[in-house]
């Protein structure tokens, strides 16, 4: 079909006022790929969302969806939407709001299969007004699926689920991508991105701090942590391959990318290291290492 | 039918309090306004005189009513997120506001029809059939200036000012419009303000065609400059409040 990419975002700046909420943040989708935008609040996943939407202006750079400007997508019903805070109308029916947004779409997806894809069997003749949060952001996603659209973008899609509803999304978000779906999710769990998304692309300070696979990044980042017990007044920074350290009373826990070489200087001064502990790093530490750095770039500047 | 003005006015329709304030309450108030004046009438020709003027004025208190609480929920729909929802679906945003205007435009038809039967039938106003017709159609086509001010107001204030203005606006319309007392009634600084108000000059209309004349052209130049100036500050607050969440 097309070779345009789903989604190409090069140079997006957005300012609220003094604030720069995105800046000069560069990002290309291929048709097929399921991304998470991971970052912690305020990172500019949400902004980026909302300026490839078109529901706001950038005030600088240039994005296309699907070879199209925003706007022009979103009338040719290239795109559906989940967004953060997603609404729904009082005083209608769910399958009232599902019929009106399924007809404004070129081509509708099958409504059994729509019904069973987002998991709102039942939900149909209910009031809107009547839907728990779970069940408002299934609804949602209905809404983002009425049309079939080749690229998926879903702002928090999971944020007011609880832990069953959360597993369950993940696996219609994996059968989405499994259909041909290009699936563009904003997260700041952790745990959703590396259940989800083939790539991962960690947002910080407005920008794109990391871009990999679950995997990569994990491996890229922080790889161990050591602990150990220790006691005030040695000098852990100096230590080769450490790249931060924090101590929680007489417990020390470094993170480091090279263990081996950390424990050799720790090892070779003769300390005794009583509760020595040597661990992977989560995508967490991964990502936290990521984003502090970037926070005091950020800082700094 | 398009499915964005079916649903929208399906959304309306199952609001019982909006039926009971348009059309309801204007009703009563004409029976009850007309028994109290009416009945203090001197003869026939002037029990007429009075009923007619409390049913226009309950037809424009209704008409302005129905308009501005047909309109003013836009801002509920801003508050739930549903108009940036719309905004990421194919449906043009001309039409969105297309069909806010034509919705508030339609509804405003029951409560004038009914006021205008409940002066028939039950207060006996008289009235010929062309008068009838020009009396609810030019009320009809006058409501666009409350159309237009309830857009407005839909779209500036947010959710818990805009409850409160759907009925507030309508009363404080009517009140210093002469819809409640006429302004004849009023001392001269009242009537000066009354004269500024779309109201009064909304049901000005109304009472030129009972007295079987044509509509001033007074009236038609100020409601138009009213509609123009709400419509104008309405596109603006729309350009300047954005949909989206500022946050993330």
């Amino acid at each position: 079909m097309t070779s345009a990419p789903a989604l190409d975002i090069s140079g997006l700046t957005v300012r609220y006022g003094e604030t720069v909420a995105v800046d000069g943040l560069d990002l290309t989708v291929p048709a097929g790929q399921t991304v998470a935008l991971l970052g912690p609040n305020g990172a500019g996943k949400s902004t980026t969302v909302n300026a490839v939407l078109g529901l706001l202006r950038p005030d600088a750079g240039r994005i296309q969806v699907l070879g199209r400007t925003p706007l022009d997508a979103i009338r040719a019903g290239s795109v559906g939407a989940m967004l953060q805070h997603g609404g729904l109308p009082s005083e209608a029916r769910v399958g009232e709001v599902i019929d009106l947004v399924r007809r404004s779409f070129p081509t509708a997806w099958p409504l059994d299969d729509l019904v069973a894809t987002a998991g709102i069997e039942g939900l149909l003749a209910r009031p809107v007004d009547a839907l728990s949060g779970g069940q408002r952001q299934r609804v949602l996603l209905a809404l983002a699926l009425a049309g079939e659209p080749p690229l998926l973008l879903l702002d928090e899609p999971t944020s007011a689920m609880d832990v069953e509803g959360r597993r369950a999304f993940w696996t219609t978000m994996r059968g989405l991508a499994g259909r041909g779906h290009t699936v563009v999710f904003a997260t700041h769990h952790l745990e959703e991105a590396d259940a989800v998304a083939d790539r991962v692309v960690v947002v910080a300070g407005g920008r794109v701090v990391a871009d990999g696979s679950a995997a990569q990044l994990k491996a890229g980042g922080a790889t161990r942590r050591i602990s150990f017990t220790a006691g005030p007044g040695q000098d852990l920074d100096a230590l080769p391959a450490v790249r931060s350290s924090s101590r929680q009373g007489s417990t020390v826990t470094l993170t480091t990318a090279d263990a081996e070489a950390t424990l050799r200087a720790l090892l070779a001064d003769g300390t005794p290291l009583p509760d020595l502990e040597v661990r992977g790093a989560s995508l967490e530490d991964a990502v936290l290492t990521l984003t502090s750095s970037a926070t005091t770039i950020g800082a700094r500047s | 039918m398009n499915p964005l003005f079916a649903f929208q006015l399906r959304r309306v329709a199952r609001n019982r309090q909006y039926l009971v304030f348009t059309v309801v309450l204007p009703a009563l108030f004409t029976i009850f306004f007309t028994k109290i004046f009416g009945g203090m009438a001197s003869g026939p020709g002037e029990y007429q005189r009075q009923a007619a003027l409390y049913m226009v004025s309950m037809m424009a208190y209704g008409g302005l009513g129905a308009a501005l609480g047909a309109t003013i929920r836009i801002s509920f729909d801003r508050a739930s997120g549903w108009l940036r929802q719309l905004r990421v679906t194919p449906v043009p945003q001309t039409q969105v506001l297309a069909v806010d205007v034509a919705v508030g435009a339609l509804l405003t038809l029951p409560s004038l029809v009914v006021v205008a039967l409940v002066g028939r039938f039950v207060n006996d106003v008289q009235l010929g059939l062309g008068q009838w017709l020009a009396l609810v159609g030019v009320l009809w086509a006058g409501a666009i200036t409350f159309v237009a001010l309830g857009i407005l107001l839909g779209l500036a204030l947010d959710e818990k000012a805009a409850g409160g203005a759907m009925g507030f606006v309508g009363v404080v319309l009517a009140t210093l419009g002469g819809l409640w007392a006429p302004v004849e009634v009023f001392p001269d600084s009242l009537r000066t303000l009354a004269h500024a108000m779309p109201s009064y000059w909304y049901a000005e209309l109304g009472r030129d065609v009972a007295a079987g004349a044509v509509p001033s052209g007074t009236a038609v130049v100020v409601l138009a400059g009213f509609t123009a100036a709400f419509a104008l500050l309405a596109v603006a607050v729309a350009r300047h409040r954005p949909l989206h969440a500022v946050a993330g």
